[in-house]
C-alpha cells in the first residue's frame, strides 16, 4: 500500500483543515449580513437558477391542474354547500369596510397596521440539503425587499426574510427551529388574546404560540393572526388555527400548538408584505427597537 | 465537444439539485420524508474515478464554494466535503475492479458518508437536533434511494462520457 499521507499531503490536510475551521466560524457567527463577494456570488446563482427553476414551476403548474380537474366534481359539491354562507358573509363585510371607512374619515386617521404593498415573487431554490427550512427567491433589495419582512401565500403566513441581496433574498420558514425566530401574534375572536409565535413542534407539525396571558380563553379551533405589534409585519395576516392548549412549562402563562394554515412544503409563488406604516425593529426583528423608517419608506 | 460536456454536465447538476429539492420533504402517512438530491457530487465521484482526480477535486471545491455561499451560508462546509470524498473514492477506485456496478455503489457509499458528516456538523453547532434512528429512517435511507434511482439511471452515461474524455485526452498526449 503506497503511503496515503506523503509529507506533503500532510500539511496540505493540516492546513486545509485550520483554515476550514476558521472560515466556517468566520461565517456562522456573521450569517444574517452578505458581505460583498458573497452578494455578488449570490446574484449570480441566483440569475441562473431562476432561468433553470422558472419552466419547472409552469411544468408542475401543469401537473397541479391537471390533478385540481380530477378534482372538480367533488369540490364544486362542497364549493356549493358553502356559497349561501358565503354570500351573507360578504354582504356582512362590505357593510364592515364602509363602516370602518366612514368611521377613519370621522377621525382623521389614515394609517393602518393592516395596510401593506405586496411584492411578488417567484421561489427559484429550496435549499437542496434541507437541515434547514430556507427557500430562495428572485426579488431582491432593489424591488424593496428589507429583511424581516413578512412573507405569505394566500392560504397565510409562510416566513420571514432573513437575508437580502440586491437580486435575491433568502427565507426562512415558519418551521425552523431557530430559537430566535418570533412572530408577534393575536388570536381574535369576542377579545385580542396576544401571544408570541416560539418555535416549532416537529413531530406534531405545528407552531408554538406561547406566553398567552392566562386569564384570557383560549379555545379549540380559534384564527391565529399576526398581530402587527411586532413592528416590521403587518396585521391580519392568518397564520393557523388552534389545535391545543396547555399551560407553559412554569404554569405562568398559556401556550398553544397552532396549525399552520400555509403548506411550507409545496411554494412557487410567495407575497411578501411591506407595510405601509412605520417599521421598527421589535420582536418580528432582533429585539432592538430601533426605527427602521428611513429605510423602509422607499419609493414613491 | 466532450470537453465542454464534462463541464456542461457539472453545471447542469448544480441547478438541478435545487428544483428536485422543490419537491421533497414528501408526506407518506403523516410522516415527512427528506429527499435530499446529491447529482452533483455522485457526477463528481464518477469524474475522479473515471477521468481525472485533480480535475473532480477543483470542480468540487468551485461547486462546493458556490453551493455554501448560496445556500447555506456557511462558507467552507460543502467547499471542504466534496473536494475530500473525491480524494478518497479516487483512492480507494485504484484497489478496487472500475466496474459500473461497483463504481455505483462505492458513489452511493460515499453520498451515505456525505450526509452523515453534515448531520454530524449540523447536531454539533445545533441547528437541528435530531436523533440517529431518526436520521436515519426519516433522512439517509429516502435520500439513499431516490439518489441510487438516479445514478441507475445516468450511471452509464456518466461513465461513457468521461472515459471517452479520458480516452480523447490519452490519444492526444501519444501524438
Amino acid at each position: 500500500m503506497p503511503q496515503f499521507f506523503s509529507n506533503k499531503r500532510l500539511i496540505l490536510l493540516l492546513v486545509g483543515m485550520i483554515f476550514l475551521v476558521a472560515l466556517i466560524s468566520f461565517s456562522l457567527r456573521d450569517r444574517d449580513h452578505a458581505s460583498l463577494p458573497e452578494q455578488l456570488i449570490k446574484d449570480v446563482v441566483g440569475f441562473g437558477q431562476a432561468v433553470f427553476s422558472k419552466p419547472t414551476h409552469y411544468v408542475t403548474g401543469a401537473f397541479d391542474n391537471v390533478e385540481s380537474i380530477l378534482n372538480t366534481y367533488d369540490e364544486n359539491q362542497r364549493l356549493k354547500a358553502r356559497l349561501v354562507d358565503y354570500a351573507s358573509l360578504q354582504a356582512d363585510v362590505n357593510d364592515l369596510a364602509i363602516e370602518n371607512k366612514e368611521l377613519r374619515t370621522i377621525l382623521d386617521k389614515k394609517e393602518d397596521l393592516r395596510e401593506f404593498d405586496p411584492i411578488h415573487a417567484t421561489v427559484i431554490a429550496r435549499n437542496p440539503d434541507q437541515w434547514e427550512e430556507k427557500i430562495i427567491i428572485d426579488k431582491g433589495e432593489i424591488h424593496g425587499v428589507k429583511k424581516n419582512m413578512a412573507v405569505m401565500i394566500s392560504e397565510g403566513l409562510v416566513g420571514k426574510v432573513i437575508l437580502t441581496t440586491p437580486y435575491t433574498s433568502t427565507i426562512e420558514l415558519l418551521s425552523t427551529q431557530n430559537p430566535n425566530y418570533r412572530v408577534s401574534a393575536v388570536i381574535a375572536d369576542q377579545q385580542e388574546v396576544f401571544g408570541l409565535i416560539e418555535g416549532y413542534d416537529e413531530k406534531r407539525k405545528e407552531l408554538v404560540l406561547k406566553r398567552i396571558d392566562s386569564d384570557f380563553e383560549v379555545k379549540k379551533g380559534q384564527k391565529v393572526t399576526s398581530s402587527g405589534l411586532g413592528g416590521i409585519f403587518p396585521k391580519g395576516i392568518l397564520i393557523g388555527e388552534v389545535t391545543e392548549v396547555t399551560t407553559d412549562d412554569y404554569g405562568l402563562t398559556k401556550l398553544a400548538y397552532v396549525k399552520p394554515a400555509a403548506d411550507f412544503f409545496i411554494l412557487d409563488h410567495v407575497i411578501i408584505a411591506k407595510r405601509s406604516i412605520s417599521a421598527i425593529d421589535g420582536t418580528d426583528g432582533d429585539n432592538t427597537g430601533k426605527d427602521l423608517t428611513e429605510t423602509v419608506e422607499e419609493g414613491p | 465537444m466532450t470537453r465542454f460536456l464534462v463541464i456542461i454536465i457539472s453545471v447542469l447538476l448544480f441547478y438541478m439539485e435545487p428544483i428536485f429539492g422543490l419537491f421533497s420533504p414528501i408526506q407518506l402517512d403523516g410522516e415527512f420524508y427528506y429527499l435530499v438530491p446529491r447529482f452533483l457530487i455522485m457526477y463528481l465521484l464518477f469524474l475522479a474515478i473515471y477521468y481525472d482526480r485533480k480535475r473532480a477535486m477543483w470542480y468540487g471545491l468551485f461547486f462546493g464554494l458556490l453551493y455554501d455561499v448560496f445556500f447555506i451560508d456557511i462558507i467552507g462546509l460543502y467547499s471542504f466535503i466534496y473536494p475530500l470524498m473525491c480524494l478518497m473514492a479516487s483512492f480507494i477506485a485504484k484497489y478496487v475492479h472500475q466496474h459500473l456496478i461497483v463504481t455505483t455503489i462505492l458513489t452511493l457509499l460515499f453520498v451515505a458518508v456525505v450526509e452523515l458528516l453534515l448531520f454530524l456538523f449540523y447536531t454539533f453547532i445545533g441547528i437541528k437536533s435530531m436523533t440517529y434512528a431518526d436520521f436515519i429512517e426519516v433522512r439517509l435511507i429516502p435520500t439513499m434511494i431516490a439518489n441510487s434511482v438516479f445514478i441507475l439511471m445516468f450511471g452509464w452515461a456518466f461513465k461513457y462520457i468521461l472515459l471517452n474524455r479520458f480516452n480523447q485526452k490519452a490519444l492526444k498526449l501519444q501524438k
